[in-house]
């Protein structure tokens, strides 16, 4: 409408529109040049002259075109709302009190940086109750915290401080924070932005640790790939997570990882970088090379809290991975809120036997963040690798697995290592049998062994502390961490069980993720109603709410409509002098439905002929008071369990062959 | 209305409405010449357009910013920086003035928008209005007026029968100012230009004579960044076309839009033009000596204790 008249009575179309708006826009006063002073000296031939040029009115345009008044009207006010651009003002809000605008230095609004899709489907999948999110930030459980923060604090206060030993090298909090800054510098010129994954497939070295904390400054995610991972693992996990890059070794005792991310770039399109560790790789670019840039001045905004900053891919000992996605408030919480747990503090040296590429692994760093404590590093686990590095490092505190400790006892190591150093010992990454914590803790003069509980899913959910006696710690898998909620419930009937009952364990909390990445059905399989977490494993709680991990929901075996969870067979077994570790899962029986099968493998001093027969172990077991319908009723010796890089056994590998 | 002007001396009348306006909050105040005004000005735009037996067009201007308002962040400024409601009283008390004192008919020019031609043409110029009247001078800045003594004013006209003398335009143009001639022979641009937020202005400077050679002003992205009224419907229209539910109702109510609602609702302040860049790194509106109310103050100040010494 113009003057009350619409486009029909005026005689406007789209067409001259189409012809005449721009000419119309330019000849009026949106767009003026005055040359001189003419009006103010009232030089009338210079006036007359500029008149076009400082804008002519509707009426002054109508008549020099051939148009109507009405229609220059018309056609100049569609312009000007066409080209109007909103959202300038907001400029504004950052002026003033002695701020300028300086063009060189700003980004048009419409060019800011925006979140892709793969980052915002990451970010949608943190999702949490919100009755719950909002117990957790009043608790103060959800926090400011993020690994840029806590890095930020610790060059500030003690820059000096050790914060990473490996073999001779040792990086103080301040180099820490200059060879991260250089990596993130290095990153974000390559196009890593807020909410990109980066995949890391590195052995537990210092550049694993400045990668995580570099991705981390950027906003990105850090996706982990076990080493023992090759193409075809690597192919599924980096197409799932959509990461922009990778960081490997160059090779591996022979095994070409970068040039195998690089062929990987064909099947995974979104993989635009292959960063190397080690010898150049054509194609690849230099971690080493990146780590020196010097590219730190053009950062992005640091992270917050509820970023999402980690993506982990379960262990897979029930099924195919499942990534999880995690936050800085679920993961940072429980690392905080732990470390005075594990009463560890800034002048400790922490020495994880487990793969960062794990979280169990990595809580170790997150727990020395926290605090401000040294990392001491063990690229890969052997037996003698980690008795020298305890010996050498003097760690106070060791996150081990049941396995590793086993390893190192089997062989004699831990007789000769020096443990006086350690102050504490956690246990973790499957069932820890009791004698094997008592007999550690024999072994640990000056500390206390300890055990936890936790998952991809959860971190650090269950543990005893220092301060609890050798049988708790040996039993259970202690009390929950601060903020975290555990029930054991019945499967059957679906209510909680009363203490000394066996169900299974349901974790909540401020430590839980929030579901699994694409992969609605497993997120909708893996949470209870109210927010709880099923953990698929068997649990027992006792009257001072300490909590037995007891077996897997799906271990349990079903003998003629008998149920039995295998657990303390296998324990049991693993006890017996001619076997070195065991697993026993359910066969088909077309009468009883099911029995059960054990699969071991032996002691090195042991060999095939001198292996126990399925009769001597059964009257061993019987001999340990072991219910007859519990016996194992096959036994398969294999040469090597299948582990998870935690050193759990993945008894979905471990296939019963037809007799 | 009896007319009497025959009985009135022009030059005194006109010393009376100065002294007037000053003594309301004039800064300055000057008498353009009609038929100046009307040539400059194209046809539906000229005083005799509006009233048609009009004699002198009387403009004046009021003070702009406190010292202290160009001290702090702009999204502050935006909301009291306009002052050019108190020349608008004056304005209006003077034309009451005359009637009342004079018995000659008169105006309140309005400083409105152009029914007939949308919010982006006035209805009368009072930017030539005082440049005639020479209390103005055509700045780099987009044409803003600017005055060496008084800085950065608003303004405002009467439109009165009542014959007066009228004045010149400025002899000269404090435009650009001494150290803006320097940035430009250092940077080719003079703080206006380089400061505005959208980059909206654009020019040469002679630097052999320090004055203006050519001003450009892009007219239409000053008024993005500063005409929110033009965003009340844009908002809306972006909410019409946006295709996902989400943008959709980010057109609308995401903080940026909510501010618009709630400033056409209540007519609280920054609803237009409102942005002050150019202004506030101008050293001639910040600066010139009776720009800043604290040099007023101080100027005062030191005239009552001249005039309460006693002579030696």
């Amino acid at each position: 409408m113009t003057r009350g008249l619409n486009r029909r009575q005026i005689g406007v179309t789209e067409e001259m529109i189409e012809t005449f708006g721009d000419a119309i826009f330019r000849m009026s006063h949106n767009h003026q040049i005055r040359d001189g002073d003419p009006y103010r000296k009232l030089d009338w031939d210079e006036i007359e002259r500029q008149r076009e040029q400082m804008g002519l009115s509707d009426g002054q345009i109508a008549a020099r075109i051939g148009l109507t008044q009405n229609q220059v009207l018309y056609i100049r006010t569609v312009l000007e709302r066409r080209r109007f651009h909103t959202g300038h003002y907001v400029r504004l809000l950052e002026l003033g009190g002695g701020k300028r605008f300086r063009a060189d230095r700003f980004t048009p609004h419409l060019n800011h940086f925006a979140f892709s899709d793969d980052a915002l489907a990451l970010r949608a999948a943190m999702s949490y109750p919100p009755k719950l999110a909002r117990k957790y930030v009043d608790e103060g459980w959800w926090g400011h915290d993020t690994l840029t923060g806590w890095l930020d604090r610790h060059v500030a206060e003690r820059p000096e401080a050790p914060a990473i030993r490996a073999g001779g090298i040792t990086l103080s909090h301040g180099d820490l924070g200059a060879k991260v800054a250089n990596l993130a510098g290095a990153l974000a010129a390559i196009g890593v932005e807020r909410g990109d994954v980066v995949a890391v497939q590195l052995p537990n070295v210092p550049e694993f640790l400045i990668a995580y904390l570099a991705i981390a400054r950027l906003g990105g995610v850090m996706q982990t790939i076990h080493m023992p991972y090759r193409a075809a693992e690597c192919e599924t996990l980096l197409g799932h997570s959509s990461a922009k890059a990778v960081i490997c070794l160059s090779q591996a005792k022979g095994y070409e990882a970068a040039q195998v991310m690089r062929n990987l770039q064909n099947q995974c399109p979104k993989l635009k970088h292959v960063i190397a560790l080690g010898p150049p790789v054509p194609g690849a670019l230099s971690l080493g090379d990146m780590i020196e840039s010097e590219l730190s001045d053009e950062l992005p905004e640091p992270p917050v809290a509820s970023d999402p900053f980690l993506l982990l891919y379960t262990s897979g000992t029930t099924a195919a991975p499942k990534g999880v996605p995690l936050s800085y408030h679920n993961i940072l919480s429980n690392a905080r809120l732990g470390a005075p747990e594990h009463e560890l503090g800034p002048d400790d040296v922490i020495l994880s036997a487990a793969p960062f590429s794990h979280l169990y692994g990595a809580y170790s760093f997150h727990v020395a963040m926290a605090v401000g404590a040294c990392s001491l590093l063990l690229p890969v686990f052997t037996p003698p690798d980690l008795a020298e590095t305890i010996d050498t490092g003097k760690p106070t505190g060791l996150w081990t697995a049941p396995a590793h400790v086993a390893a190192c006892m089997g062989s004699g190591l831990f007789d000769t290592a020096d443990l006086t150093t350690l102050k504490l010992v956690i246990m973790s990454g499957s069932a820890c049998p009791p004698e094997l914590v008592r007999a550690f803790q024999a072994k640990v003069s000056n500390g206390k062994v300890t055990q936890l509980w936790g998952m991809t899913e959860t971190q650090g959910g269950l543990y005893s502390r220092p301060s609890d006696t050798l049988e708790i710690s040996a039993n259970t898998a202690g009390r929950p961490s601060p903020g975290t909620e555990v029930r054991i419930i019945d499967p059957k009937i679906g209510t909680p069980c009363k203490p000394g009952h066996e169900g299974e364990l349901q974790v909540r909390g401020p430590l839980l993720f929030p579901g699994y990445y694409r992969n609605d059905a497993a997120s909708e399989a893996a949470f209870a109603h109210g927010g709880w977490f099923r953990s698929g494993d068997l649990a027992v709680e006792d009257e001072a709410g300490n909590v037995a991990i007891t077996g897997r929901i799906k271990d349990v075996i079903n003998r003629g409509g008998v149920k039995f969870n295998p657990r303390d067979v296998e324990d049991l077994l693993d006890g017996h002098p001619a076997i070195a570790q065991s697993a026993i899962v359910p066969m088909p029986d077309p009468v009883l439905g099911e029995k059960a099968c054990a699969f071991v493998t032996l002691p090195p001093d042991v060999t095939r002929a001198d292996a126990p027969t399925l009769e001597a172990l059964a009257d061993y077991l019987l001999q340990h008071k072991i219910a007859k319908n519990k016996l194992p009723e096959r036994l398969i010796v294999i040469d090597e369990m299948p582990l998870t890089p935690t050193r759990k056994i993945i008894k979905g590998r471990l296939q019963v062959p037809e007799t | 209305m009896a007319r009497r002007t025959h009985d009135i001396d022009p030059a005194e009348a006109k010393a009376a409405i100065f002294e007037y306006c000053k003594r309301k909050g004039a800064l300055a105040v000057g008498v353009a010449d009609l038929e100046t005004v009307e040539r400059i000005c194209p046809p539906g735009y000229r005083p005799t357009d509006i009233m048609p037996r009009v004699k002198s067009v009387i403009s004046l201007g009021v003070g702009g910013q406190t010292q202290g308002a160009w001290s702090v962040p702009a999204k502050a400024l935006g909301y009291f920086g306009s002052t050019e409601s108190r020349g608008y009283t004056i304005t209006y008390g003077l034309s009451f003035m005359i009637e009342s004192k004079y018995g000659v008919p008169s105006i309140y020019c309005p400083p409105d928008m152009d029914p007939d031609a949308g919010p982006r043409v006035p209805l009368q110029s009072l930017k030539v209005h005082a440049e005639i009247a020479g209390i103005g001078a055509r700045s780099l800045a987009g044409d803003i007026l600017l005055h060496p003594e008084f800085g950065y004013m608003y303004f405002s006209s009467v439109f009165t029968e009542l014959e007066l003398e009228p004045d010149k335009p400025m002899a000269t143009n404090p435009c650009p100012a001494p150290s803006c001639v320097g940035m430009y022979k250092q940077i080719g641009r003079t703080p206006c230009m380089k400061f505005c937020p959208v980059q909206c202005l654009d020019g040469e400077v002679d630097v052999e004579t320090g004055e203006q050679k050519v001003m450009r002003y892009d007219m239409a992205a000053c008024a993005e960044m500063t005409q929110q009224y033009e965003t009340v419907p844009s908002a809306i229209m972006n909410a019409i076309n946006a295709a996902d539910p989400q943008d959709r109702e980010d057109a609308l109510f995401d903080p940026d839009n909510k501010m618009l609602w709630y400033k056409m609702s209540v007519g609280s302040g920054g609803l237009l033009a409102q942005c002050f860049e150019c202004m506030r790194v101008c050293p001639i509106a910040t600066k010139a000596p009776l720009a800043d109310p604290i040099l007023r103050y101080e100027a005062a100040e030191a005239a009552r204790e001249k005039q309460q010494t006693p002579a030696e």
